[in-house]
């Protein structure tokens, strides 16, 4: 199989899943405009109180507002291409998984290519903060314009780091079906958590965040170096074979979960 | 070389299964706060074994009806040879390939129907689905239209072309989920329960369709139903499966033997007659044919009798002779048993 084999059929099933979502335009509207308007509130709250209490542990509203952006189009580009990794709930509890099974397509890619989900509201809620913040660190002179490529680098980084938390939690699911729960903690709280910089926790917390569920490394690790210039750009850099090894251990556990799939009685 | 292969091929085995076992593994699911987290650090399990040490053998161009009672572990089995579960223990080779190893391999040779629910894109038009399938299967356009024009003449697919599938009826659906998967055109076709919910007509043209792609197109062929119609019109092997045990595996005529439902034989006499007892005796009674053989007099009004009896047992002349004795013969109704009767004694 070629890998224009897969590229062509994945442009299909991706095709298929937004005409498929477009059967319902109102719903996709809607849903976009809320999400749009539920991201800028949770920012809102976050400004809210920084700006109150001014800068947290050193950490300036930019610096802040950095870690947020970065979180949310990490997260936005993980749900966009994953978003049914993330319901494997779903396809566990309906027995739908079977569907996916016989067909000759891997199990993952024929997931992702279900109900792709566009989330514009996210996406331009994240890239305006990430603006405002970047532009106003670049305006004290703070970082310079190398801080981009950086940044898209890091984005891309965090994508696959969720991406592969994400894969790891949802195959928990071949073995307790219910799974929503374990990912209000391993996904939803974890990612809230580091939209701060972590130096505000507790030593035992930060060592979870960074060990356990490695989401200090989508946007908070990347930044002591972009943003603050500490240690060195290994930072950055080295970031790309740590996910890639998050990425290879969360494909290996998927594949294990696999042959542990249970069905659903008919 | 190729051809000698295909022309040797009529006996090939197609899906071998050795030593099957399915044990499921469900954590006692706690109730109450964090259920969710309680139950991922539960030790308690149940263990149910759906499935246990099935073992059988199914040639290339064979029909086979798999069928059990709810709960049987017909689903479990089937699931296990598409590659969808793995087993717990034992082997699956479809066409020499292990679907637990190769899972896409197989699945490109493999078509599978499950009449509970659809293989198709829900919101797009049926049509969609098949150039999805196409493109998934690598089936060219000119296979692909000639195909779809062989099936859409066969199931009348024509008729909701462009509807979404989720607007189909039950009967439309199953035909352009069947359609779908004979796209491809693949050696082995497995359908669980494909009539299940159709009505009679809806029934008549599925089934004559499978005995096409079987008796013409050669295609191997496992099917689960709970429609005895189903097994009697299209199978010439039945297995029956029951508590995860296959329990027989033959022919249907082996089957309805081997229970030895009694033939009902229904006699009408002209005027009186004489039965070989003593008055006033309750029904059923046995009458003895000769030294060994007895039948059974189950009823007996002004007119006709009715008995039965075991004709693997008995001989049916033998029974008339002796009945001719009784009084002067009107008329003889004879009734086979009832296939469902059959399964039923089976399970």
């Amino acid at each position: 199989m070629s890998i224009k084999y897969w590229l062509d059929l994945y442009a299909v099933l991706i095709r298929s899943s937004i005409r498929s979502r477009m059967q319902y335009k109102l719903n996709f509207m809607l849903g976009t405009v809320l999400a749009a308007v539920i991201q800028i509130a949770e920012f809102l709250m976050i400004a809210i109180v920084l700006n109150k209490f001014g800068a947290v542990k050193g950490w300036s509203l930019y610096e802040v507002g950095y870690l947020f952006a970065v979180m949310t189009l990490s997260k936005t580009l993980y749900r966009t291409f994953a978003s049914d990794v993330h319901h494997l709930e779903n396809y566990l509890t309906t027995g739908e998984l079977d569907q996916l099974l016989t067909r000759p397509v891997p199990i993952l890619m024929a997931l992702m290519s279900q109900n792709i989900r566009l989330m514009p509201g996210e996406l331009l809620q994240g890239g305006a903060i990430l603006y405002w913040s970047m532009h106003g660190l670049m305006s004290s002179g703070q970082i310079h314009w190398i801080a981009l490529p950086y940044t898209v680098f890091v984005i891309f980084t965090g994508a696959i780091i969720l991406f592969s938390i994400g894969l790891a939690t949802a195959t928990v699911g071949f073995w307790i079906t219910r799974i929503n729960e374990l990912q209000t903690l391993t996904e939803d709280a974890a990612q809230t958590a580091v939209r701060y910089p972590l130096i505000l926790y507790p030593s035992w917390l930060r060592s979870i965040l960074l060990v356990v569920i490695p989401v200090g490394f989508v946007n908070y690790v990347p930044s002591l170096f972009i943003l603050r210039g500490e240690y060195g750009s290994w930072l950055v850099y080295g970031i790309a074979p740590l996910a890639g090894l998050f990425l290879y251990l969360g494909l290996k556990f998927w594949k294990f979960g696999l042959t542990r799939y249970q069905s659903t009685g008919s | 070389m190729k051809g000698d292969i295909k022309e040797m091929s009529h006996a090939q085995p197609m899906i071998e299964v050795s030593g099957l076992n399915k044990q499921f593994r469900t954590p006692v699911v706690k109730e109450g706060r964090f259920a969710g987290l309680r139950t991922l650090f539960t030790r308690e399990y149940r263990m149910k074994e759906a499935v246990k040490d099935i073992s059988f053998t199914i040639h290339k161009g064979d029909f086979v009806g798999y069928i059990g009672p709810n709960g049987a572990g017909k689903s479990t089995t089937i699931k296990m040879l598409t590659g969808i579960l793995h087993p717990s223990s034992g082997e699956v080779k479809i066409n020499g390939v292990n679907p637990h190893q190769q899972r896409r391999q197989v699945a490109k040779r493999l078509g599978v129907v499950f009449g509970q629910r659809s293989q198709l894109w829900w919101d797009l038009p049926v049509k969609d689905s098949y150039d999805i399938l196409a493109h998934m299967y690598k089936v060219t356009a000119q296979d692909k239209e000639k195909r779809l024009k062989e099936l859409g003449e066969l199931l009348v697919l024509k008729e909701f072309w462009l509807t979404p599938v989720r607007k189909l009826s039950l009967g439309q659906r199953m035909r352009a989920d069947i359609a779908a998967s004979m796209l491809h055109d693949p050696d082995v076709l497995f359908l669980d329960e494909p009539t299940i919910g159709l009505d009679v007509t809806a029934k008549r043209s599925i089934r004559g369709f499978l005995k096409k792609l079987n008796s013409e197109y050669g295609k191997t062929i496992l099917l689960t139903t709970h429609d005895m119609d189903d097994i009697e019109q299209l199978c010439e092997r039945v297995m029956v499966i029951n508590h995860g045990e296959l329990s027989y595996e033959g022919s249907i005529e082996n089957l309805r033997d081997r229970i030895g439902l009694p033939t009902l034989i229904r006699v009408t006499f002209n005027g009186a007659y004489q039965l070989p007892v003593p008055d006033g005796l309750v029904l059923p009674i046995e009458v003895a044919l000769d030294a060994d053989h007895t039948f059974r007099i189950v009823e007996a009004n002004n007119r006709e009798v009715h008995i039965e009896a075991n004709r693997q047992q008995v001989k049916a002349m033998d029974i008339l002779r002796l009945i001719s004795g009784w009084g002067e013969v009107a008329d003889i109704h004879m009734e086979e048993p009832d296939f469902e009767d059959v399964i039923h004694r089976v399970y």
